[in-house]
């Protein structure tokens, strides 16, 4: 029996996959390594260091942006008439296509951007030392930031997997519309159900009593909050764009 | 192999285009589709491959509904579709990356096949014109072995001798027991090829026989004086040929252009003296 989930049919999907977008990938890199690489010398020559907030500032400018390209970059093919034919009829289940994309655009793509940041950034050391004499150390990469930075993406990209696979056109500019539009509609729903609540109390935003409330409560909801975040968001998404991918036609 | 059921399909906001469509497609047979554009030729084969979704009905292919997308149904599948662009990179490129998913692909008979449509390996896809790359995709899709392949207006874009080298490389696999569906408007290029002739019209199947009997109860040619009465469909532009109930006369070679052009236009006369064999045999 043929089974639906198949590491190795993975692999050569993401392989596949890796091997047809391999000069735009390559150039992408290439070009936002030189761009880190003169961030990371200018910063340099401000106190002849770069800091652990220094590297995440640089790092998180490009990571996140390049990692949502990379996400509508690997969904394209779904979307163009004159190449999806060939790629539904390739037997890949979605459970595998959706394994490849998520895998090639979070951890592969992590794992390639970081290594090429630490480069850029050891090499503008070494630079700098020849420039500027700045003391060589190694680039502070490893750190509580950084983390959180790398799973801050790892939530958020199914989100932009899942407007990569449903709109056809303008599909980036769409997805963060309705990222800022749902963002705008909780704090509005929020607002609404506060004026509900305490309308007949005669407390308004802004009293000193409502600001208490609403500190209590975050004090509270936070770690819920926090928790709903990590734990629930990425994979409700990532479902959510594995539903697409069942419902997608060409 | 495939059995389709009261199928119904339509685009949004667009007209029905398979209404209630009924057929069934079976291994050893070469199966031409035809119809008028936009009669639904091209969606009902995007259907068969679960590119499509059909919104009433079934669509079994290797028993399983297709839309499913079940491993063991897509590796037993390949599809030609008729506007395609294939990944920039050589040819040998392009098999190494896709080959891998299909257990039965031959690589030997995949660069024999590259090399009758004189091509090399080395050659990349973008610099071939559409004609090429279509060899390419043909070579490709034979040599996937898969037990249906489905191709929709093969020929388009191939050269007048490409043509005759596709008819000896389908003839040739077609021994091997697959069971191949054509989608096209070239009924030319097909003569000799199909052995079952499928025809859609106004979202209906209007016609579904094998050529065997087709032959059997038809007769195409130029009629003699005495038979004019007799005649279901005659074209003056092809030289005054016309379609026959065959009766007691010889048996003739079935000609595709003319019989498509018969059944679109007498369509319940054409069935009939066809649905005439099982009186014949019931009796």
């Amino acid at each position: 029996m043929t089974h639906q989930f198949s590491y190795r049919r993975i692999y050569h999907f993401i392989r596949r996959d890796l091997t047809i977008r391999k000069s735009n990938i390559s150039t992408a890199l290439i070009v936002v390594s030189a761009i880190l690489f003169i961030f990371f010398l200018i910063n340099l020559r401000e106190d002849y260091r770069i800091s652990v907030g220094e590297f995440i500032s640089v790092f998180g400018l490009f990571y996140i942006p390049l990692g949502v390209l990379l996400t509508f970059f690997i969904c394209k093919e779904s979307h163009d008439p004159k190449a999806n034919h060939l790629y539904f009829v390739l037997p890949v289940s979605v459970y595998e296509r959706m394994a490849a994309i998520w895998f090639t655009a979070t951890i592969l793509y992590t794992i390639v951007f970081s290594i090429l940041s630490f480069l850029a950034g050891q090499f503008a050391i070494l630079i700098g030392g020849v420039l500027f004499g700045t003391d060589f150390h190694l680039l502070p990469m490893l750190s509580g930031e950084y983390l959180g930075l790398v799973m801050f993406f790892c939530i958020i990209q199914p989100v932009f997997l899942v407007g990569a696979l449903t709109f056809k056109k303008n599909r980036i500019g769409k997805t963060l519309l309705v990222f800022v539009m749902v963002f705008f509609g909780v704090i509005i729903y929020n607002l609404i159900l506060f004026t509900m609540l305490n309308y007949r109390y005669d407390v308004h935003l802004g009293d000193t009593f409502a600001s208490e409330a609403f500190g209590m409560a975050q004090n509270d909801f936070s770690l819920f909050g926090m928790l709903f975040f990590i734990g629930l968001f990425g994979p409700v998404m990532l479902f959510v764009a594995y539903c697409k991918m069942v419902e997608k036609e060409v | 192999m495939i059995k389709i059921e009261n199928l119904r399909f339509r685009y949004p906001k667009s007209k029905t285009i398979l209404n209630d469509v009924s057929l069934s497609f079976e291994s050893g047979n070469i199966y031409g589709l035809f119809g008028r554009n936009g009669e639904g030729k091209s969606t009902l084969m995007k259907i068969i491959t679960g590119l499509l979704f059909p919104k009433g009905g079934a669509c079994e292919v290797f028993g399983e509904n297709v839309s499913r997308k079940h491993i063991r149904c897509l590796q037993e599948v390949f599809f030609i579709p008729e506007d395609f662009e294939l990944s920039a990179l050589k040819i040998s490129k392009y098999e190494e990356m896709n080959s891998v998913f299909y257990p039965e692909f031959s690589k030997d008979q995949f660069y024999e096949l590259i090399k009758e449509f004189h091509l090399s390996p080395d050659e990349n896809i973008t610099t071939l014109s559409f004609g090429q790359k279509k060899k390419v995709l043909i070579a490709f899709g034979v040599a996937t072995n898969t037990k249906l392949l489905m191709m929709d207006e093969p020929t388009n874009g191939l050269d007048i001798p490409s043509k005759s080298q596709f008819r000896k490389i389908i003839a040739r696999i077609a021994d091997q027991g697959k069971c191949i569906v054509i989608a096209t408007h070239q009924v030319r290029d097909l003569h000799s090829l199909i052995n079952h002739l499928v025809i859609l019209d106004q979202s209906k199947v209007i016609f579904d026989e094998s050529l065997f009997e087709v032959s059997e109860y038809l007769w195409f040619g130029k009629p003699i004086e005495k038979d004019k009465h007799a005649i279901i469909y005659g074209e003056p532009s092809l030289g005054g040929k016309a379609v026959l109930p065959k009766l007691d006369k010889d048996e003739t070679e079935v000609d595709l252009e003319l019989l498509f052009n018969a059944v679109l236009n007498e369509s319940d006369r054409i069935n009939q003296v066809l649905k005439k064999k099982y009186y014949d045999t019931s009796i």
